[in-house]
């Protein structure tokens, strides 16, 4: 064995059973791979498969994955029990030895990970199978509850009954959630802002960079990221499929939301990293359900009961933290995303928003985050998700809480009451709806079907509202509002895995567009965009820029993302310079800035001097986004900062392009 | 024959739009085999077909596969709009000539590294 790398703490459980428990272990390293051994004295036997590693250094632990490691278990053959390793593969490292392990069919599985909830789904062989955890639930809370030593997520729920989190636990500080709307954001972002009145700790500089989130474990907090936690609810998932498929499993497709950023993207695969997943594709959450939608017009035409002519579909999805439409035209198993929409918006903003309404001094409970207000904060988020849930389905409701310390709500919320507080978000999901059908330069009329999914599709005023849009009666029936955009995503992991069915059911091809903007900081602070939202990938886009200065020999490449006119309302992906422009009075060098989004959906960014040409001028230079690691709110102020407007760059006019 | 109208001179000129429809209309008729004429759903149907040969979910990450696709939907996209279509049903036969001679070529298409070639 190589040189001991550090002492540390494994987590391992036992295949089938739900109790875990933490042995000693040491970590080597030998050939650039990490292999954790566990200590000759602790209990760990085969069938065991490990959860998660705690470094210890001193008093404090940190968890391992924070050195960017994926980490993979494998147990080895004919050894003696106590020699079993476990081994851990660096992010990066790919090799042959892998593949020739793989001997059960490796099917990406299709994963939904919700602010809220979180489903999971196989391809079967036959059909698409969600999967349910020890509690029979489809929809498993999406959370990671610290305890003492113990780390457990929503997956199981605590598994064992007499340790079964209920919401009241997930609500006392000690459970981190919402990690979908949190991850890869800065601390300026108002969705970070929002996160302030979660009963765990989400505090922000402002400044842009990463906020910092804690969990109140033995009346300390604990600092985390979203990422480590997102790492660790995916362990447990991946625990519960693999116990079910009985192999394990590498390869996931996960549905996210069109609002995404690819700066958020990065994060998210980061986090399926650390959890040893490879997330073979991204899937907008809306594309994935007009997947399912082609595979059921595709089986309605083999049924000689659809027409087989084009089909336009419109389909908007609201969750607890984001909104997303997409119209996608299907035929012949071919489903063309024609505009892709999205905010974020979902449940949480209306939760906040009634919170507000029925307590007025909502905003100075959360502050200070004491157990007692932590408390007060969690009986009013129940009584009010419950309120909300019984309005769909009555006309009013009444809601009777005592948050303790002399604070008492009592309040009757009637439907015109609750849409009159959340019209601004109404306004945003119309928003959306209505940039789609532009984009898609579609009229109402031309929408066949309305497709509502996502726990908020329940809401009569968003059915009324996306319904009115599309003048339609009735949205569409044979989709699932819950488990549609899983199932769509399972059935991709199936297609992108190169398994076919007999049957033609995953003869499909979904031919994707970019949700958003691409394009480049020019013109001052202007957003230039190269590629527009809603151009079918994979895509190449260039556009001509010039200097704004005479003799200007470097400029600056800022890559945006975003929908704002304004670079800076833009997501940072990155930046670099092209430096030795040939000397030249402003506005005679051309420079193309050359934008490619390859079939994987990575993006790359080409730019170089192409007027004047000649010997001289510098090599094209290309740059893979996103670059930027955290704090990319922050390189922005200071690239401004730093530069101001010296090496700025223009567009060229078009009059002036042959 | 449509892969030789692939290989034109490579040149570090960036497309003009003009010749962007000049060279979507060579792609149209070559690319999609489609005559002028051709009815909307006659150009949606050769267009899926194809795409499910061509797009690189089918035809693998190989380079090469995603320009092929880029080409297919570009031409697509210019007979699909109504108004790129009336130019391209009235310039067509004008148009394949000078977009044979002036087809732009980006600095690193098809290339297996990406990277930007000049080979004046």
């Amino acid at each position: 064995m190589g040189l001991v790398f550090v002492r540390c703490e494994a987590v391992v459980q036992r295949r089938g059973l739900p109790g875990r428990r933490a042995v000693s272990a040491d970590l080597f390293r030998r050939g650039g791979r990490f292999i954790l051994q566990p200590r000759l004295n602790s209990s760990v036997l085969g069938g065991d498969s490990w959860l998660s590693i705690v470094v210890k250094r001193g008093k404090t632990s940190r968890w391992c994955s924070d050195a960017d490691i994926a980490i993979r278990s494998t147990t080895s053959k004919g050894k003696r029990m106590a020699e079993q390793f476990y081994t851990v593969a660096s992010d990066s490292e790919t090799t042959g030895e892998d593949k020739s392990q793989l001997s059960f069919p490796d099917v990406a599985i299709g994963i939904d990970i919700g602010t809220s909830k979180c489903s999971v789904a196989i391809w079967n062989g036959h059909q698409v199978e969600l999967l349910k955890n020890t509690r029979n639930q489809k929809g498993m809370r999406s959370y990671v509850m610290f305890k003492d030593d113990t780390l457990s997520a929503g997956v199981t729920g605590g598994a064992a009954q007499e340790s079964a989190h209920e919401e009241r636990d997930i609500l006392s500080g000690s459970a981190i959630f919402n990690m979908k709307r949190l991850i890869g954001r800065m601390d300026t972002d108002e969705v970070v802002q929002a996160s302030k009145t979660l009963p765990f700790l989400v505090q922000t500089l402002g400044i842009g960079v990463r906020p910092f989130i804690a969990a109140l474990v033995n009346n300390m907090w604990r600092s985390t990221t979203p990422e480590e936690v997102l790492a660790i609810f995916l362990l447990e998932l991946k625990a519960l499929v693999e116990m079910h498929l009985k192999h394990p499993v590498r390869n996931a497709v996960l549905t996210i939301p069109v609002a995404f950023s690819r700066f958020q993207q990065t994060r998210i695969e980061r986090a399926f990293a650390m959890a040893g997943l490879h997330v073979l594709r991204l899937m907008p959450e809306p594309t994935a359900v007009a997947l399912l939608y082609a595979q059921q017009q595709q089986q309605l035409m083999h049924d000689n009961m659809g027409s087989g002519i084009e089909k336009i579909a419109l389909i908007f999805n609201m969750g607890a933290g984001y909104s997303d439409a997409a119209v996608a035209a299907t035929a012949g198993g071919v489903s063309q995303i024609r505009a892709l929409s999205g905010c974020t918006v979902g449940g949480e903003d209306i939760l906040q928003n009634i919170m507000r309404h029925v307590l007025p001094n909502f905003d100075s409970l959360y502050d200070g985050h004491t157990v007692d207000r932590i408390k007060s904060m969690g009986l009013l988020r129940i009584a009010t998700q419950d309120a909300i849930h019984k309005l769909a389905n009555q006309e009013s409701v009444d809601i009777n809480i005592d948050l303790g310390n002399g604070q008492k709500v009592s309040k009757v919320l009637d439907h015109s009451e609750f849409e009159q507080v959340n019209r601004a978000i109404f306004e945003k999901c119309e928003k959306i709806i209505i940039q789609c059908l532009v984009d898609a330069k579609l009229e109402p009329e031309d929408i066949n079907d309305v497709i509502l999914v996502g726990g908020c599709s329940k809401i009569p005023r968003i059915r009324s509202l996306v319904l009115g849009l599309c003048k339609k009666e009735v949205s569409y029936k044979n989709i699932d509002a819950l488990e549609a955009a899983v199932s769509g995503a399972a059935m991709e992991g199936a297609i992108a895995s190169g398994v076919t069915d007999p049957s033609g059911s995953l003869d499909l091809l979904t031919i994707q567009a970019t949700p958003m903007n691409l394009g480049i900081r020019a013109d001052g602070n202007n957003f230039a965009a190269i590629i527009p939202r809603n151009t079918t990938v994979p895509a190449r886009r260039d556009m001509l820029f010039t200097t704004t200065h005479d003799n200007q020999t470097e400029a600056l490449i800022a890559v945006y993302e975003g929908e704002g006119e304004q670079a800076e309302d833009n997501h940072l992906l990155g930046y670099f310079k092209i430096a030795g422009i040939p000397p030249a009075p402003k506005g005679s060098v051309e420079i193309s800035v050359c934008m490619d989004i390859d079939a994987s959906n990575v993006l790359r960014v080409f730019a170089g001097v192409v007027k004047p040409q000649g010997p001289a001028i510098p090599p094209f230079i290309e740059v893979r986004m996103p670059t930027l690691d955290d704090g990319h709110g922050w390189c922005g102020q200071a690239l401004a900062k730093m530069y101001g407007k010296t090496i700025d760059l223009a567009v060229l006019p078009k009059k002036l392009q042959p | 024959v449509p892969k030789a109208a692939a290989v034109g001179t490579p040149s570090l000129r960036p497309n003009p739009k003009a010749s962007r429809i000049r060279w979507a209309a060579t792609a149209a008729s070559t690319v999609l085999g489609l005559r002028a004429g051709a009815t909307v759903r006659e150009i949606k149907a050769d267009y899926r077909r194809l795409a499910r040969e061509r797009h690189p979910d089918v035809a693998g990450a190989a380079p090469g596969a995603a320009v092929d696709f880029v080409r297919l939907h570009d031409a697509y996209a210019t007979l699909f709009d109504p108004d790129s279509r009336a130019r391209y049903d009235r310039g067509v036969v004008v148009a394949v000539a000078v977009a044979v001679a002036q087809r732009p070529c980006y600095p690193c298409w098809g290339g297996a590294t990406g990277r930007p070639r000049r080979s004046d």
